[in-house]
């Protein structure tokens, strides 16, 4: 084994192990991280950034624990040995270089972060604006042409914008399968834009249970039970459906 | 001596007599007025404030003040009060930052068990899905208080170890202001007191109370707000004092780039806590009267805005992760050089790193407001500042790397302890930027993901290096030594628990797992056998890793209390440490210092022969 610090195959060996533990250690993350299925589009432009992250995380986590290991393993001291270490105050050099390459990786983070933040909030001209009410613990649905719900049906291969209000105390909406999220926040309407990708039965049929809409804002006792249930369906079952409510829920003559 | 002697005793008398006092005075003012009286929220909040006046009033805190108002002398007291045993000075009202130091770190590590203990209870309910033995109003409160009282610990842990350490590293005879510094230490426990009285009445919104939530429920919330502003009164109070002891109280030759490096630390992290505090103050007093006088700040129905209070709470509570953080880093730094018998890597890199996390801390709290609908160019610029905090933390990592290449390393208790922490805090911060990237965090904003994160921070930044520092001061404040096998017996016990912990919390939440939920759906992460769900096994490991992390904490007590008792004698510098704390005597003298010192050397030049750090003032140099 090398004796000097700065022999360069302690270099090349951690280099190496290097190498091989963010290999592994990406596919071990990747493994140990399931994402739920990806039922949006904003799912896939998401995940993409995740993996990317992973990889960072895995390069770094490396990088620390694979020098921290060799040191441990290789510069412990010997029973017998009661001198000190090899002195040096520091680097002047290695210091920058640390300091600018990860400015460098922030630099190239946020830039992706800010295009992908773009690709996951756009608007479009032939969006369907569907109002969600969050509450104590519940949620209702109301669609353009005045048809309530209580569950959010949704046309697939669309783009929908949501307009989301509280009539009580903040909320979230998450669908954990479309990835992105929003709070509903008391006295203010907040929106959220996405476009479904799967049917909500094939959705069912491939996961073994319903595709489900969460709070995701702590609201208080019952928050954990406030859910609703989410049906994708293709674009004209999603109209035959508007215009089936639209007559059931409007009062008929008889009624009056 | 009666029970009567204990500062302690008197001052929890005088919260009670503080307490009947201001229920009655409202109870007579709103009998006048002909209003309806009895026990109900306004009376309860006159209470729990005269309360907490009325403990500090019985444990001495004002004695001294108030009989300088009148002109009596009060002459120092060194050493226990004359005629009781030694101990009753750890029970009251001392001005040795040594005892205060103790009282604060024994106050914290309590305040953190109680705080694990809560959360030991909720994850076992949360094992398996299906609400088993914890109704929804226990289960909230439980997590609510999980999240205080753990803060409360880790505030009051910090304190315990800049309170005890700093002095002596300065070679100062004690604080700048000793008076304050016992006033900063019992202004504590009737914030104690009132956070877990809050249990009484239940509460449900967090330890993030978000209004119009915490408008709506219980009285419980008004001890909460109450007992986290007294405990503001203490980080003002205690951060003052620490920055007033380091800038005007070094030996001669200590110039600031010659202080041990955890005097940075405790630097940075005053400069948040003095600057910080007072918005969380701010935000929870205004909780309190909106509820109690109807003032209209946040509830959107009567023109307030909901968003103005998380801005607020933020504004502190972001700083306040780095006021958690920034003293373990420190303690990291300090500890091993002192185990790889070799210089800090790049000091003055890793004493501005501290005031750079500091600074850029300021400006990151939006991150925690995502989701929240605050406008879309201000998420950018949030993210922006957040992936900042990556940098000045990168240093001290790899600075860290360089002091370890090339030492003689050695593995006690403490080293482990360290080397545990630099292991968590890189899973909590290497898990960081994919929250910092917004379109990253949306899905994983509110999910157990976060918990993991920020428990990774936590766990790494303060509790690992808080425990390698007890053990590693232990021979100096008690003159013994601590069981060594006990010790590595918690190391490996908890560090693996940890691991498997914080990766079982990221592993439910990318699942889809939410925070703070009672209950959740089984088949949430899909089915492995038809009764057992992916994401129960998640809980199930969380749960034992949590039963097993809370055995290794309480290994570490009986430790403590039995190694004080049959401990080996250590000798004054165990660990051939350079820094002048080491240079005493172990136990530490009443007086710390017999003589005044000078520094004439660097802190933490292991290896450069016939370097010394501390010599003995030149005469008339006082």
């Amino acid at each position: 084994m090398p004796k000097s610090a700065f022999d360069q195959r302690h270099f090349i060996i951690v280099g190496v192990l290097i190498a091989i533990s963010t290999v592994v250690l990406y596919w071990l993350l990747s493994t140990v991280l399931p994402l739920p299925a990806q039922a949006s589009i904003e799912a896939e432009t998401i995940d993409t950034l995740i993996s990317w992250h992973l990889w960072l995380i895995a390069f770094l986590f490396a990088l620390v624990v694979v020098f921290m290991l060799y040191a441990v393993f290789v510069f412990r001291r010997r029973p017998d040995d009661h001198s000190d270490g090899e002195h040096f105050e520091g680097n002047t050099t290695l210091e920058i270089a640390w300091t600018a390459i990860p400015l460098v990786l922030v630099v190239i983070f946020a830039y992706y972060g800010i295009t992908s933040l773009n690709a996951v909030t756009f608007a479009s001209d032939d969006e369907v604006t569907i109002k969600a009410n969050g509450f104590q613990w519940g949620w209702s649905f109301e669609y353009p042409n005045g048809v309530q719900s209580a569950e959010l049906m949704l046309p697939v291969n669309r783009r929908v914008k949501m307009e989301l209000l509280t009539r009580d105390v903040n909320h979230g909406f998450w669908i954990p399968e479309f990835r992105v999220k929003q709070d509903l926040l008391a006295g203010q309407t907040n929106y959220l834009r996405f476009t479904p990708t799967m049917t909500s039965a094939e959705y069912e049929a491939d996961y073994g249970r319903e595709l489900k809409l969460v709070c995701s804002e702590l609201c208080g006792l019952s928050h954990w039970s406030m859910e609703a249930t989410v049906k994708v369906v293709p674009e004209a079952e999603f109209t035959a459906w508007l215009a089936e409510q639209l007559v059931a829920q409007t009062p008929s003559v008889a009624q009056k | 001596m009666s029970l009567m002697d204990l500062g302690l005793v008197r001052g929890l008398v005088g919260q009670v007599l503080g307490t009947v006092a201001g229920i009655l005075i409202v109870i007579a003012i709103r009998l006048a007025a002909g209003m309806e009286a009895g026990l109900n929220e306004p009376a309860w909040v006159a209470g729990a404030f005269l309360g907490a006046m009325g403990f500090l009033i019985g444990v001495g805190g004002f004695t001294d003040w108030s009989k300088w108002w009148v002109g009596q002398e009060t002459p120092f007291v060194h050493g226990p009060p004359p005629g009781k045993p030694a101990w009753v000075r750890y029970f009251g009202t001392d001005y040795n930052h040594k005892v205060i130091g103790i009282q604060y770190a024994v106050t914290g590590l309590l305040m953190i068990m109680i705080g694990g203990a809560f959360a030991v209870i909720f994850r076992t309910e949360l094992a398996r899905a299906g609400l088993q033995f914890l109704g929804e109003n226990t289960y909230n409160t439980l997590l609510s208080l999980h999240g205080w009282a753990a803060l409360f610990g880790i505030l009051i842990g910090i304190g315990g170890m800049s309170n005890y350490v700093v002095p002596l590293m300065l070679g100062a005879e004690d604080m700048a202001f000793p008076r304050l510094n016992a006033f900063a230490f019992w202004v504590n426990i009737p914030a104690i007191v009132l956070l877990l009285l809050s249990a009484y009445f239940g509460w449900d919104g967090g330890w993030t109370v978000y209004p119009p939530l915490s408008l709506i429920g219980s009285a419980g919330y008004q001890f909460v707000f109450l007992a986290v502003f007294f405990l503001g009164f203490s980080s003002i109070l205690g951060s003052l004092n620490l920055i007033a002891t380091i800038l005007l109280m070094r030996p001669p030759g200590m110039s600031l780039f010659r202080m041990p490096i955890f005097c940075w630390a405790v630097l940075a992290t005053s400069f948040i806590q003095l600057t910080a505090t007072q918005f969380i103050a701010q935000a929870f007093l205004m909780l309190s009267f909106e509820r109690l006088l109807g003032m209209p700040f946040f509830n959107p129905t009567n023109g307030g805005t909901p968003l103005l209070f998380q801005h607020l709470f933020w504004f502190y509570s972001h700083p306040a992760v780095y006021v958690f953080v920034l003293p373990g880093l420190g303690i990291i730094s300090e500890l091993l050089p002192v185990f790889a018998r070799k210089p800090l890597f790049g000091y003055r890199w890793i004493a501005l790193s501290s005031i750079g996390i500091a600074l850029i801390g300021f400006i990151v709290w939006g991150h925690h407001m995502f989701t929240t609908g605050y406008g879309e160019n201000l998420r950018i610029w949030f993210m922006l500042s957040t992936l900042l905090v990556a940098v000045p933390t990168g240093i001290k990592f790899f600075s860290w790397l360089g002091t370890l290449w090339g030492g003689k390393l050695e593995f006690p208790t403490p080293m482990l302890f360290v080397l545990g922490a630099i292991s968590v805090f890189l899973i909590g911060g290497l898990s960081g930027p994919i929250l910092a990237t917004v379109a990253s965090d949306l899905p994983l904003h509110d999910s157990y993901f976060v918990v993991g994160h920020f428990h990774g921070t936590i766990f790494g930044g303060f509790v690992f290096p808080f425990f390698a520092a007890i053990y590693y001061w232990y021979p100096k404040i008690t003159g013994r030594m601590y069981n060594e096998t006990l010790g590595k017996i918690h190391f490996w016990l908890m560090t693996p628990a940890f691991w498997a912990m914080s990766i079982a919390q990221m592993t439910v939440g990318t699942m889809g797992m939410r925070r703070r939920i009672a209950d959740y759906e089984q088949a949430l992460g899909g089915m492995i056998t038809p009764t057992l769900g992916a994401v129960e096994v998640g809980h199930i490991i969380i749960t034992i890793a949590g039963f097993v992390i809370a055995f290794g904490v309480l290994l570490m007590i009986y430790n403590l209390f039995n190694s004080a008792e049959v401990g080996e004698l250590a000798g004054d510098n165990p660990w051939r440490s350079r820094s002048p704390e080491w240079q005493i005597p172990s136990p530490v003298p009443e007086q710390s210092f017999a003589r005044p010192i000078a520094v004439v050397g660097e802190p933490y030049d292991y290896g450069l022969p016939g370097s010394y750090v501390t010599a003995a003032a030149p005469a008339g140099d006082d």
